[in-house]
């Protein structure tokens, strides 16, 4: 297809979707009616206010027509759109807006993880505020889902969610998300569980959750644990409380905090080399998390120890549990519970701002 | 006796709350109980099953039986036990050649197992059970026993004498989970492969895997793993101290309610002959979202005039049942995400104390 060919197509893809908007937006009305007479008979005056923090990620990513699926790159949603794109919300809640950011998942750094659990932290202290929902692309959801786990001093509810398919794309999956996002911020029921992740009509915990698929929109998964309830058309319905410590029982704080500590990952496999270990201790870094070890990292680590950086040990097969040994912690090795080595490395680089001490750690690695 | 409890309770790594000990002893399963303390009293109740089947050949793991292990056999054969809990064993099959139990047998074990949480001395119960049906015995005794102290349901897919048996190591953990004090409070569990599911969210998956026990739409709420037992999540639906049923106010016998799996086509003289016989309830597990085929729709109308409650399930395996308006409108209640087998159970205690639709989906809706 030639480039003007391209350009045409796009063109008619937007006139199409202008054109059509009225009327898709009165059959999505028609079509949810009976729904928010089960779930929502409150009155305009009454509704909850739920906070919506946005980041970015494909949830807010245009694509150049309704087929790119991938690599889509035409520009990016601003807050308004996505609220203008969804009017349901205004049967649900008043909607409070604070853009963040508006970048993929692979931009999030250090500075922004602290503004946004700063910014939630200043929100959900007002009274009038029921819950806030996140917006972040789903390549690292899990990890800034577990870090404001760990740093948001509130039971109220706090939803992250994004979607699989650009805002653009047939057959999105982003509106709805967004629409159960806020429904289970403005649950009651949802309060004191923590973080939650809410994607394809599952509520996940932030602390369970993972990213299991490229594409699918079932991708949130929890292997072992499962989800906490489920967004069902006629009522939100947990099944499951969170029994590890998180958001008001934490005792991480980040209102002091500017920037964390560098930790970073290593993976194991045959015949891996320790050069990266060295190279990381090397540059300063202040904690090691390795997913699986490999026979050449033994001498490494001590290398490392001695400098200082700690050695958390997790897993590359995406379930179950680093069980405690006495051989790890004669080592000074702790053991990552069963989080993934991604959410290690966000324990860790929390946990470090408090103490360097091993036996401090791996308390602190089995209680979040 | 107090104080070794709260003692217990603080120090040792297990639960959510990992207080005191960071690091467990040895890479293999240690002991939970620290030297010095006392060992917490655990009951081992037999309700036979294929973990206490026997067959005179290792590879024979399908067509095995009698004779069948007495409770006491378990202990005797498993030394390691006494790691973790005196345990002491005791008969309550209804029959000693196998076989399942009838309801009013379930109806006995549950008010003993409310004796024996009521005894001071008893800290955790264990029952064995056949795997086949063990969730829908486990299911009825979470609703309808005031018990705060662990109960932990087990069995295993392969007999005691078959090769790589996976019933020796389960026995040990779910004595291990009910010697647990964070097992406490959280209803009826299965334990089994290592994993602990309430008993409300687990099925029966698979013919004769040893990881047969999954949840279809949940997952589980803690491990027994070799170092500790350790306890992620706690379930949310009500059961055993906040369930509004309990043995000592049902009737000797539970109401009939039958099940009806649904295809195309489904004929109705099925739920006819039901009503025919006097029951109570009918749970259709439907097509796709709890859906009745069209083909049992005026028999269905016939039963509900008779006043018999229908329930729907989902032959999806997985996924709730919702409330509709078009269900509402045709008197069905959504069995929420329960299998039917499990829904049945629901609805025979529910008619126990009520008909009124809009009070039998409540139940359904907080159990």
């Amino acid at each position: 297809m030639t480039s003007s060919a391209l350009l045409s197509l796009r063109a008619f893809f937007r006139s199409s979707t202008r054109n059509s908007s009225t009327f898709r937006r009165s059959l999505l009305f028609v079509g949810v009616c009976w729904v928010f007479a089960a779930v929502a008979s409150t009155t305009a005056a009454e509704l909850p206010t739920v906070a919506l923090f946005t980041t970015g990620g494909t949830i807010q990513t245009k694509g150049a027509h309704r087929l790119t699926l991938a690599e889509y790159n035409s520009g990016r949603v601003t807050p308004d759109e996505l609220l203008t794109d969804l009017p349901e919300l205004k049967s649900l809640a008043k909607i409070e807006v604070t853009e963040i950011s508006n970048i993929g998942s692979g931009g999030m750094t250090a500075e922004l993880l602290l503004k946004l659990a700063k910014s939630i932290n200043t929100t959900l202290a007002r009274p009038e505020v029921a819950g806030a929902v996140v917006t972040h692309g789903t390549g690292t959801l899990e990890e800034t889902a577990y870090f404001l786990q760990l740093t948001v001093k509130s039971s109220k509810p706090v939803v992250v969610v994004g979607a699989m398919r650009p805002f653009t794309a047939i057959s999105r999956d982003g509106p709805y998300n967004l629409y159960n996002a806020v429904r289970t911020a403005a649950t009651p029921e949802a309060a004191g569980k923590g973080v939650m992740v809410v994607l394809n009509d599952t509520i996940h915990s932030a602390r369970f959750v993972t990213k299991n698929h490229t594409y699918h929109v079932e991708t949130f998964v929890a292997r072992e644990l499962g989800p906490l309830g489920f967004v069902d058309s006629d009522r939100v319905v947990f099944y499951r409380n969170p029994l590890v410590r998180h958001t008001a029982a934490s005792e991480f704080d980040v209102s002091k905090l500017e920037t964390l500590p560098q930790v970073d990952i290593v993976y194991g496999y045959q015949e891996a080399s320790p050069a990266p270990i060295l190279a990381l201790t090397e540059s300063g870094v202040k904690g090691i998390v390795y997913a699986d070890g490999s026979p050449s990292y033994a001498k490494a680590f001590l290398t490392a120890q001695s400098k200082g950086v700690v050695i958390v040990q997790s897993d590359r097969k995406g379930a179950g549990r680093v069980t405690l040994s006495e051989r790890g912690a004669g080592r000074g090795i702790i053991s990552a519970d069963n989080l993934n080595a991604q959410k290690a490395r966000i324990l860790l680089r929390l946990a470090l701002t408090k103490t360097s001490d091993p036996r401090e750690l791996q308390r602190m690695f089995n209680e979040y | 006796m107090k104080l070794s409890r709260a003692f217990l309770a603080a120090t040792l790594v297990i639960g959510h709350c990992s207080l005191a000990l960071p690091f467990a002893h040895a890479q293999e399963i240690p002991p939970i109980t620290p030297p010095g303390l006392k060992v917490p009293n655990v009951r081992l109740l037999s309700l036979g099953g294929t973990i206490s089947g026997t067959a005179t050949e290792r590879l024979n793991v399908t067509n095995y039986g009698s004779p069948r292990l007495n409770p006491e056999d378990w202990v005797a054969a498993l030394p390691e036990l006494a790691l973790f809990a005196k345990v002491t064993p005791e008969d309550i099959r209804q029959s000693k050649e196998g076989g399942d139990a009838d309801q009013p047998h379930m109806l006995k074990v549950a008010r003993r197992l409310e004796e024996l949480a009521a005894d001071p001395s008893v800290d955790g119960i264990v029952i064995t059970h056949g795997t086949n049906t063990m969730v829908e015995t486990g299911y009825l005794l979470s609703l309808i026993t005031n018990i705060k102290k662990p109960v932990v349901m087990v069995g295993s897919q392969r007999p005691w004498t078959g090769l790589s048996g996976d019933g020796p190591l389960y026995m040990v953990n779910a004595v291990r989970v009910a010697a647990t004090p964070a097992a406490a409070g959280k209803g009826v569990l299965h334990a089994m492969n290592q994993n602990v599911f309430p008993i409300r969210d687990v099925t029966k998956a698979s013919a004769y895997r040893v990881h047969t026990f999954q949840g279809i739409d949940l997952g589980v709420i803690g491990v027994a793993d070799p170092d500790i037992v350790k306890f992620y999540a706690e379930p949310t639906r009500l059961h055993t101290f906040k369930s509004e049923f309990n043995v000592a106010k049902l009737p000797a016998k539970l109401p009939d309610v039958e099940v009806i799996y649904t295809y195309n086509g489904t004929p109705g003289y099925i739920v006819d002959a039901m009503v025919t016989n006097g029951v109570k309830g009918i749970v259709v597990d439907g097509t796709g979202a709890g859906s009745i085929p069209g083909s049992m729709n005026d028999a269905i109308k016939r039963a509900q005039a008779k006043g018999v409650i229908i329930v729907a399930t989902a032959r999806t395996h997985g996924g709730r049942v919702q409330e509709t308006p078009r269900r509402t409108e045709a008197k069905v209640v959504p069995g929420d995400n329960l299998p039917p087998e499990k829904a049945r159970i629901l609805l025979q205690l529910s008619l126990t104390k009520t008909t009124d639709l809009a009070e039998i989906k409540r139940i359904f809706d907080q159990y």
